[in-house]
């Protein structure tokens, strides 16, 4: 466990370097000069080159890299060019945000897919597991915003009600938050549901056809017994291990939500800094970004790793 | 699964015509049939939209803006009263030609560079392994919007965003394929008798990794169209007033609680299309898995 712990976390550590650099030529492919973009029409050659200094541009661009990131591992992120705050300023509580967001999608998707997925399981290709599996499907296929946009339509048509339009932090009140939060996470938690049940399904429908639940069932160990011993046991793994890829799923699925509910949060940040050209601010929400998927995937692999005994030996 | 091969041993089966083989297939594989339905129709749609609809998708008429769908707009008019139904029924093309097109690049490039990367092994996998894992420590959607964004909004660099996307995925797909096949007694064999590596990896690998590679162009092909969609919505793909079904959503956005067929319908077609492909991608790999 130890030297692939080892192993494991120096190659992470390579991805993020390369990736951070990524980030960085990324962040630089943008058509035409900045700085004249900024400045528009006004101005003269003096001042523009002013900016260009200011901004360290006049630099050359493997120097730019190198000053950036030995800024970021020492926990600067830079200024923003369009509002003069420190980037960590901006950041952290547009995270907060969607680390809200995501842990309760998390929660949803959870809650109703995994349930979900052992019923259609246990009662396959019965009228239950076709009802279920075409919600998946339906699921799967449906747009998060679209599905976002009818719930606003939906819920403001039923019952009248719309979510308040000013994003209130959980700190300030739990009760106008979570009425803000609701509808982007229902949307977004109903559709990653769908796609946990029918992974979940799909395991336990595979565990059901092992030959030692065959003949434990056939000798007639109770079913319950058969299900929390054998099935549950075997599913669990796999169930922890896809929580992980929907966490990415949702870290991804709020840059849409976020824009479309107009709340604070990373992905928002990352299209106000594109539309915006705001460099540093897209280049450390970026990294934020990336650094979270990458963690979450180091997480998962190493619960998989504790929790699997099989996978430990080989 | 286990239904149909109990329900086909006990017999065995009478020689079947054309509808009788239409028929035992679509009472095994509903799904499979919905959707090459559902598909059949979306490429009318896209290569003869004037079948479907009169109107134009680009005429406007300011007079008959935001109208709510009605006998002469089933699905309404947007805010310059352009008629939704023709735009979603145009956009088929736009939206399923930009998707395929741009995975169909992905296929290409990625799949040759881990055909490649899989069969030599070596540096060349090092190094382009490497690369495949930082791209893919992005989140799909985050890649595609900061390369549209960054690029600005335009088909070509839509395009290009969107073929670098799943990219990592086929390389990925065609490396594995290519190393199991690598350990194969006919590579050996070919080798033996002085058939060059590129000779093998074309004329043998190729042809044994591509179904890989196309049933899992078929699995991602819903995917790309939700992220597509996903940028039009964004403001980041297909810009008005070429009509496409995220851009038209995009459109719609602001006027969601007053006129909220404009957004309804072209996702409804997101929707549809997504759910056609991925029926018939799932009989595709069922298929692919039997084998």
């Amino acid at each position: 466990m130890g030297s692939y712990l080892l192993k494991r976390l120096f190659a992470s550590l390579l991805t993020a370097v390369l990736a951070s650099i990524l980030v960085f030529l990324l962040v630089r492919m943008v058509p035409g000069d900045v700085v004249a973009q900024m400045m528009g029409q006004a101005g003269g050659e003096n001042a523009a080159g002013a900016l260009r200094e200011f901004f360290g541009l006049d630099q050359p661009i493997y120097m730019q890299y190198l000053t950036w990131i030995t800024n970021v591992l020492q926990g600067n992120l830079g200024n923003s060019w369009t509002r003069g705050l420190p980037v960590t300023d901006m950041i952290g509580p547009a995270f907060l945000v969607t680390l809200e967001i995501a842990i309760l999608t998390l929660a949803v998707a959870t809650l109703v897919g995994v349930p979900l997925g052992i019923l259609a399981g246990i009662y396959e290709n019965r009228p239950l597991d076709t009802a279920i599996q075409t919600f998946n499907i339906l699921g799967l296929a449906a747009p998060v915003f679209w599905v976002g946009l009818m719930l606003l339509v939906g819920v403001s048509a039923v019952i009248g009600w719309s979510p308040p339009l000013r994003f209130v932090p959980i700190t300030r009140s739990l009760s106008d938050n979570l009425s803000i939060l609701i509808l982007p996470i229902a949307s977004l938690g109903l559709l990653q549901a769908a796609a946990y049940s029918q992974f979940v399904r799909q395991n336990v429908v595979s565990a059901l056809n092992q030959e030692y639940v065959r003949t434990a069932i056939a000798k007639g160990v109770p079913i319950r017994v058969v299900f929390f011993k054998h099935i549950l046991r075997n599913v669990l793994i796999p169930i922890i291990t896809f929580m992980g890829l929907i966490l990415i799923q949702i870290l991804g699925g709020t840059v849409i939500i976020e824009s479309l509910f107009a709340l604070p949060g990373l992905g928002r940040l990352l299209l106000t800094a594109i539309e915006t050209r705001d460099y540093p601010v897209l280049q450390g929400a970026l990294l934020i970004v990336v650094v979270s998927a990458m963690v979450v995937n180091l997480v998962v692999d190493l619960t998989y790793r504790l929790i699997d005994p099989r996978v430990r030996v080989a | 699964m286990a239904q149909a091969t109990s329900s086909s041993t006990p017999s065995v089966p009478a020689p079947l015509g054309t509808w009788g083989k239409l028929i035992r297939t679509a009472r095994r594989e509903p799904g499979l049939v919905l959707g090459v339905a559902l598909l059949v129709l979306l490429l009318l749609a896209a290569l003869f939209p004037s079948l479907f609809t009169s109107q134009s998708p680009i005429g406007v008429f300011i007079d008959r803006a935001m109208q709510p769908p009605s006998r002469d707009h089933w699905f309404g008019t947007d805010d310059v009263g352009r008629d939704i139904m023709a735009r979603v029924i145009y956009g088929t093309r736009v939206t399923l030609a930009i998707c395929a097109g741009s995975l169909l690049i992905s296929a290409v490039i990625g799949g040759t560079l881990g055909l490649i990367s899989g069969f030599f092994g070596g540096w060349t996998d090092q190094v382009l392994g490497r690369l495949v894992d930082v791209l893919l420590s992005f989140p799909p959607i985050i890649l595609g919007v900061i390369i549209t964004g960054v690029l600005g909004p335009d088909i070509i660099n839509l395009v290009v965003a969107l073929s670098i996307v799943y990219m990592p995925v086929f390389f990925r797909i065609a490396r594995a394929g290519a190393m199991s096949e690598v350990g194969k007694t006919y590579v050996e064999a070919a080798r033996s008798i002085g058939v060059r590596d590129s000779t093998v990896l074309s004329r043998h690998v190729m042809r044994n990794v591509l179904p890989l590679i196309l049933t899992q162009y078929m699995i991602l092909f819903p995917l790309i169209l939700q992220i597509q969609a996903a940028l039009g919505f964004l403001g980041l793909g297909v810009q008005p007033p070429t009509p496409d079904w995220g851009a038209i959503m995009e459109q719609g956005k602001d006027y969601i609680l007053y006129a909220p067929w404009i957004s309804v319908f072209p996702g409804l077609a997101v929707l549809i299309a997504a759910l056609a492909l991925m029926l018939v991608g799932r009989a595709v790999q069922k298929r692919m898995d039997q084998r």
